[in-house]
Order: C-alpha cells, then sequence, then structure tokens
C-alpha cells in the first residue's frame, strides 16, 4: 500500500496535477482557454512533442549520459523530406513516410554508431550531429521555402477522423501503447533498463549492450522524423527550423515524466503527461504575450527547477 | 573509563531496522572486534560513530562525556578515523594526494606539495615491500590493483592520526604478507594506547589481531567477550544464533577422487595479461579449486575464459570443442556461467526489480523476445528456492536486499537455464556465513549434477573445504596441484609463498 505523500511525490501524479492547474490558471487568465477545441488543439501541439519526446526518452533511460540533442535538426529535415516527396499530392505520402524514417535511422545510426564504437559522448555526438542536420537544411533548401504538405496528411494531423479525435491523438496513443509494451513486456526493453543501470553488469549477463544503444538512437531518429511528418501535416509547408522548437522541451518532458537524466528508471507514461504539460505552459505563456525568447527562458529554468527536485543524488546524511 | 563508549544506538531507515539496540565499549589499547553477518547492523554502527548517519536514538559516549558527531568532519575534530568498506579514494589523484586528503597540508591558500610528499611517505613506508607492483607515491589510484587500492585506504585512515580508528572489512582484498604487516602495524599502534574497532569476516584475522570481541545479530548487540577466552565456535554460534552447522566441515575426501569421466573445461598453455602458459583441465562433475595469494592470476584466467578479458595465446576446449572466447554473451550460449564477487560492478543491475536481475541470462539462452513476467517468475522461483534465497518479492529492487541475498540472486541467474561449466571467481567475497553455507552446498549439488565448476576463493578454508582438487597460483602461473589428501592448509601455504617473489 502507497501512503498519501508517496502517492503525491510520484512524478505521473505530479505532472498531472500540474496540467490541471495550468489549464485553471490559462482558464482564468483568458476564460476559453480550457475549452474543448482549444484543449483539442493544444493535444495536437503536444502529440507532436510527445512523439519526439518518446525517441528522446528511450535514448535517456539507455544511460551512460544518453540523451540526443540533434531531434530537433532529424525533425526539420523529415518535414522537409516528407514536403518535397509528397508535394502536395496524396499519392506522395507512402514514399514520404519510408523516405523520412529511412533518414531518421540514418542519422540515429550515425549517433549510435558514434557513440558506441568511438565511444564519443552523446552530448558531443549529438550536438555534434544537430550542426551537421544544420548544415544540410541550408545547403537543400538554400533559402527557399520548397514542398508541400499533401490534404490528406494535414487532414490526418488537424481534422477529427475518429470519435471526433484527429489521427494524430490516435497515432499518440498508438506510441504509447507501443513504448509501453517495449519498456514493459519484451526483452529488448528490459535490457534498456538494465543497460542504463549497470552496464558492466548488463555486459557480464550477456545483454549486448552496443546494439542495444545503437537501436535506442536509431529509434530516436525514427521518432523525430514520424513528428517532422506530422509536424509539416500541422504547418501545411516546411519552414527553416521548424524543429529546433524541440529539442529542449523534448528533454524536459522526459524529465519531467520521472525519467532521470541518469537513465535506468522511468517510463513513457509520464513523458506523455510532461509533454501535455509543456504545450499547456507555452500555450499560457503565448497567451500573457512572451515571446519565443521568453519562452526558452522560462523552459530552461523549467529543466534546472526540475533537476533541483529529481536530479539531485541521495543526502550523504540521512 | 571507556574511550568510547556507545549504548543502546538506533537507526531505521524507513521500515527497515538498520540497528535495534547497537552497544559497544572501546577501551584505549585494544583492538577491538566487531562481527556479526552481513546486514547485522555493524556497518551502520561504525557509520555512526563516523557521523555519516545519524542515529535515531542511543548514546554516544566519548571519554565519559555525551557527544553528538554531527558528521565526518566533526568525527575527525573528536579524534576518530575510519577505514571505509566502500572505497572512498579519488581515482584519479596519486597515491600521495588521497593519503593526505583529509588533511591537506597548506602553505597560505595552495597545498603545501613537499609536506605532503613527506607526510604521505612516512605511511607508505610502513607497508615498505608488500605493496607490490606499480605501487608508488605518484601512482594514480585508478591505475592500482584492488589490493593495493585497499592499502592507500589503510595508509589513509592511519594518517588521520586519530586516536580512535575504525577499520571496517580492512583486510578483504589484501594478501597474507600484507595483512601480517597491517597487523603489525596495529600492534604499535595498540602499544600507543590507540583505540581500534576492526571487522571482519575471516576468523583466523580476528583471532590473530583482536583483544575482545563484540558479536551483533539482527541489529542488536548479543555479547562481548575477550578473544583468549573465547573459541571461534562460540563465535560463530553468537553470531549466527539458529544455524549450528556451520562449523568447518571435514574435507569431503571420499567424494573427492574425480572421476575419469570426460572433461567440461579444458585450458591448454593460456596466456594473457596477469596470467602464463596456465593448462588445466576440469571434469564434469568435479569442483577444481584455484587457489594461492590474491591477484596471482586465477581471476584473471577465469575472466578471459568468460570472454570478458582476452587471451593472447593457448587454447579453450569445452566439452572437447574448441572454443576461442570473445565476449560473454559467447560465452553464456555455450554453457559457461560466470560469478564475480564483485557484484557491485559485475554482478547486480542495481535499482532494478529481483526479477530484472535475474532473467537476463535466461533471455540469451532461450533467445526470447516477449518477457512475461508471470512466465518468468515461475522460472525463477526454483532458482532462488535451491538456494534458499530470502526476499519479499520479486518486484522489490534488488538493493532491498543485503549483500549475501543479493548474491544469491546473482548466481540464481545462472541456474534458470543450466549451464555445463560454472566459474566462481570468489563468489562469497563480502558475503555472510549462512549464505556461504547455502552457496556451497549448492555448488556440491550442481556438481552431482555433471557441471564443471572452478572455483577461485580467497578464502583458503574455503577451498580446502569444497575444492576437490587445487591448483595453486603463483605469479600468473601455476605451481602446484594438491590432490586428496595432500589438501592441507600447509601445502596450499607452502605452494602460495614459496615463490612468491
Amino acid at each position: 500500500m502507497m501512503s498519501a505523500v508517496a502517492f503525491f511525490k510520484q512524478p505521473l501524479v505530479v505532472a498531472l496535477a500540474l496540467i490541471a492547474a495550468l489549464l485553471l490558471l490559462g482558464e482564468t487568465l483568458s476564460p476559453g482557454f480550457a475549452s474543448g477545441q482549444q484543449i483539442l488543439r493544444l493535444l495536437i501541439v503536444a502529440a507532436l512533442l510527445g512523439i519526439v519526446a518518446a525517441g528522446q526518452n528511450l535514448v535517456i533511460l539507455g544511460g551512460r549520459e544518453g540523451i540526443d540533442l540533434s531531434v530537433g535538426g532529424v525533425v526539420s529535415l523529415s518535414a522537409i523530406i516528407a514536403g518535397n516527396l509528397m508535394d502536395g499530392s496524396n499519392a506522395g505520402i507512402p514514399v514520404a513516410i519510408l523516405g523520412c524514417i529511412a533518414a531518421g535511422a540514418f542519422f540515429g545510426l550515425a549517433n549510435g554508431l558514434g557513440v558506441t564504437l568511438l565511444r564519443i559522448p552523446p552530448l558531443v555526438m549529438t550536438l555534434g550531429m544537430l550542426g551537421v542536420l544544420q548544415g544540410l537544411l541550408v545547403v537543400i533548401r538554400q533559402g527557399i521555402p520548397s514542398g508541400k504538405a499533401a490534404p490528406g496528411l494535414s487532414e490526418f494531423v488537424t481534422q477529427p477522423v475518429l470519435f471526433g479525435l484527429p489521427g494524430i491523438i490516435w497515432l499518440w496513443i498508438a506510441i504509447g501503447l507501443f513504448m509501453a509494451f517495449l519498456l514493459k513486456r519484451t526483452v529488448f526493453g528490459q535490457r534498456i533498463y538494465a543497460i542504463g543501470s549497470n552496464e558492466h553488469s548488463a555486459f557480464m549477463a550477456g545483454v549486448p549492450v552496443g546494439v542495444i544503444r545503437v537501436s535506442l538512437f536509431v529509434l530516436s531518429g525514427v521518432f523525430a522524423a514520424i513528428a517532422g511528418i506530422c509536424l509539416l501535416g500541422y504547418s501545411g509547408s516546411s519552414f527553416a527550423n521548424v524543429g529546433e522548437q524541440y529539442m529542449l522541451p523534448s528533454i524536459i518532458a522526459v524529465v519531467f515524466g520521472g525519467t532521470p537524466l541518469a537513465g535506468g528508471k522511468g517510463g513513457y507514461t509520464g513523458t506523455m503527461a510532461g509533454a501535455v504539460l509543456l504545450v499547456i505552459l507555452q500555450s499560457i505563456l503565448t497567451t500573457v504575450n512572451i515571446d519565443e525568447s521568453g519562452r526558452q527562458m522560462v523552459f530552461g529554468a523549467t529543466l534546472l527547477v526540475l533537476m533541483l527536485f529529481y536530479g539531485r543524488g541521495k543526502a550523504l546524511r540521512t | 573509563m571507556s574511550k568510547l563508549k556507545l549504548s543502546g544506538v538506533a537507526k531505521s531507515y524507513g521500515a527497515t531496522v538498520a540497528l535495534s539496540r547497537g552497544d559497544l565499549e572501546l577501551e584505549a589499547g585494544e583492538v577491538h572486534v566487531l562481527i556479526g553477518s552481513n546486514g547485522s547492523g555493524k556497518s551502520t554502527l561504525c557509520k555512526i560513530v563516523a557521523g555519516s548517519v545519524k542515529p535515531d536514538s542511543g548514546e554516544v559516549l566519548l571519554d565519559g562525556n555525551p557527544v553528538t558527531v554531527t558528521g565526518p568532519q566533526a568525527a575527525k575534530a573528536l579524534g576518530i578515523g575510519i577505514f571505509y568498506q566502500e572505497l572512498s579514494l579519488a581515482g584519479h589523484r596519486t597515491v600521495e594526494e588521497n593519503i593526505c586528503l583529509p588533511d591537506l597540508p597548506m602553505r597560505g591558500p595552495f597545498i603545501d606539495r613537499k609536506a605532503l610528499s613527506q607526510r604521505a611517505a612516512r605511511y607508505i613506508a610502513l607497508f615498505d615491500g608488500v605493496t607490490g607492483q606499480g605501487f608508488s607515491a605518484d601512482a594514480t589510484v585508478d591505475s592500482l590493483r584492488a589490493d593495493q587500492r585497499q592499502l592507500v585506504e589503510i595508509m589513509k585512515a592511519l594518517a588521520t592520526e586519530a586516536p580512535i580508528l575504525i577499520f571496517d572489512e580492512p583486510t578483504s582484498a589484501l594478501d597474507r604478507s600484507q595483512v601480517e604487516r597491517f597487523f603489525e602495524i596495529l600492534r604499535r599502534l595498540k602499544e600507543n594506547g590507540r583505540a581500534m574497532v576492526f571487522i571482519s569476516h575471516r576468523m583466523d584475522e580476528i583471532f590473530a589481531i583482536g583483544d575482545r570481541v563484540t558479536v551483533i545479530r539482527d541489529g542488536a548487540t548479543v555479547g562481548t567477550s575477550r578473544i583468549s577466552e573465547a573459541k571461534p565456535a562460540e563465535v560463530i554460534h553468537l553470531m549466527v544464533g539458529e544455524q549450528e552447522d556451520l562449523v568447518e566441515r571435514q574435507a569431503p575426501a571420499s567424494a573427492a577422487q574425480p572421476s575419469a569421466g570426460d572433461a567440461a573445461l579444458t585450458g591448454k598453455h593460456l596466456t594473457g595479461p596477469g596470467f602464463a602458459d596456465v593448462s588445466f583441465q576440469v571434469a564434469k562433475g568435479e569442483i577444481l579449486g584455484f587457489g594461492g595469494l590474491h591477484g596471482q592470476g586465477q581471476s584473471a584466467v577465469l575472466r578471459a575464459i568468460f570472454g570478458a578479458s582476452t587471451v593472447d595465446s593457448g587454447e579453450v576446449l569445452l566439452g572437447g570443442e574448441r572454443f576461442t572466447p570473445k565476449n560473454p554473451r559467447q560465452a553464456i550460449t555455450h554453457g559457461i556461467a560466470y560469478v564475480s564477487g564483485d557484484r557491485g560492478r559485475d554482478g547486480i543491475i542495481q535499482g532494478r526489480p529481483i526479477l530484472e536481475n535475474l532473467t537476463p541470462v535466461h533471455f540469451l539462452r532461450e533467445r526470447l523476445f516477449l518477457a512475461r513476467p508471470s512466465a518468468l517468475r515461475a522460472k525463477a522461483q526454483p532458482a532462488m528456492g535451491s538456494l534458499r534465497t530470502k526476499f519479499g518479492g520479486f518486484a522489490l529492487p534488488i538493493g532491498s536486499l543485503s549483500g549475501g541475498n543479493q548474491q544469491k540472486v546473482v548466481i540464481a541467474r545462472w541456474l534458470i537455464d543450466r549451464p555445463d561449466v560454472l566459474l566462481l571467481d570468489d563468489p562469497t567475497k563480502g558475503i555472510d556465513l549462512s549464505a556461504k553455507a547455502d552457496l556451497f552446498s549448492l555448488i556440491r549439488e550442481l556438481a552431482a549434477q555433471g557441471l564443471g565448476i572452478v572455483l577461485y576463493s580467497s578464502e583458503d578454508a574455503e577451498l580446502l573445504v569444497n575444492a576437490d582438487r587445487i591448483l595453486v597460483f603463483n605469479g600468473g602461473r601455476i605451481t602446484r596441484e594438491l590432490t586428496g589428501t595432500d589438501r592441507t592448509r600447509y601445502n596450499l601455504y607452502e605452494a602460495a609463498y614459496e615463490a612468491a617473489a
């Protein structure tokens, strides 16, 4: 039996309580903020962030300072590839999806190999990869916006398809179920926790540490690519660095959801709540006319405050 | 009047009572042995004295005056120095820097390097001749072997020059010559009136160095007696309470004759880092012991066969088939199991549930894709039962168990799918006597089922009692084979010492 105090200390419970509080605050600041339509819009934005955060979550769970700073670059690249491959036509959607996922997997693989084979710290490896991607985006686009979302894709992301919910919400729910299954009910999932908790013990017990870690980065690239496609559907066309805004929030969502940056414990359900929370926070900041730079500051501060609560080691004296 | 007196000291962590009634009286000029199985509360008692743990209740008297040790700094100011069981060294710093770390000599705002070197040299000199290769004042601690690091930790404790010194298992990694030197130092300190608490699992050491012994069981002090009036059997009896059959068994000489049966594992002229030209054969059903002083290549050979380190030349045969170990994964799929004594580094997956600590080997051997907890629990239950593991449930974190039970979990992970060869690399290091007894009765049973078992133990008694045949290692080579009635402590010591450089 869990005590009431322990119950309210669970990250997921904290996140849900904060979501309710923020919705209330938003409604007070601007009546209509918490209306059904508005909440649905917030959920769509949260789904975009949540899909990116799924990959981020996996990489962080795997430990050894796992983090993927290149997700924003992959999101941008994927949106551009998707836009150009479909170019406004529904017929191009399958090719676009395949192309984007392949690109995401490729950059994830490069990250993973750099981290495992060359033993480059993930922070450095993925930051470097972000630089490569940003450069690549400039080369591809040469400053000219190109590519358009297919109408089918836009509909999937923004229009209700089932029970009044847009396709992207269903996609997000499916990813949530997939992640829960992966982490709790598969050998792969258990091995992620094992390498995140004690890599050497895991190695000595026959866990293929390198293969798992590379897979995590590949999955992170793929999730970012999927988010990129959806983002294109949401905004209609791709513009410069659309994905950049996802790097920091994807990490905050994971930490908010109860996965420590050290890895080895936590899960995706909390991350989903974290993503919703961040999007509501962002929306409130917009409502009270705080611009992008101000929002970034708030996000950065949020991460630092979270570290204060969850990130600290146990005190020496008990 | 006692130098230090603890009465009725208690400490709980949540619902877990680490210490319910800790009493200890320490006189000046004595070595006071504190003994008790793992999880009995002796480390907690030490930490309370050292100020790193705050007691919930009870009284600490220093020279008759009640004191509150508010932290490690306060302990230092009160004249209490401690050697920690978990090494507390700064790995990237040098030996001399670590020795002086608790009290750095300063000149103004800067460290006085010269004074530091001189001070450290005094303590290093105490162990002159037994520190082994690669040990020097300016070597970084990371570059040292485990026994050498433990020596640095001892020097660090000695360098505090505190009137009260506490040694929490200071000899676990040391070889015999190092232990003897350490004891000489302790005897000198005793003559100078220092008061020392000494914790060890080794009965011979306790009787060699102790003046009085206090036994702790289940978080409470159960008795104190003079060593000169105590017998090992009595101490063990006090310590383990209900289980009396733990007194050393006689060597099972009858069962000792290795059958000329099939070889389970053969090593031919194996050479690698830390060992050279090692040849041996383990038959199915045999327990082969690797003996000798600590760090003579026994662990290195076992780790190499398991694929955790490299073999430069020579060959390994598994049941007659040539086998080239590349990594632990491959060794596991070929039916090799390896249990390390360093469970923190090689064994447990810290922070995860007991079940997740049991399953990784099973996943690999069965090439599973899905992890169904109910099915896995059913597989793990018998393995845990065969070791008489005490645990509250598979979902509890591994850290909730005592050291001995953690090690049982690590061993149980190899029993879900039966291996052909079991490599035991000092598997009982730092675990309590009752867990040791459970472990060895299981090992004997596994041998009877036809496993080939190689046992390296840093405790000679364990080898003599449990191994059918003992190969004595010295300087990375096998120098003697002890079979049948030759397996005596005398022969083992003689072989271990004779060529030691």
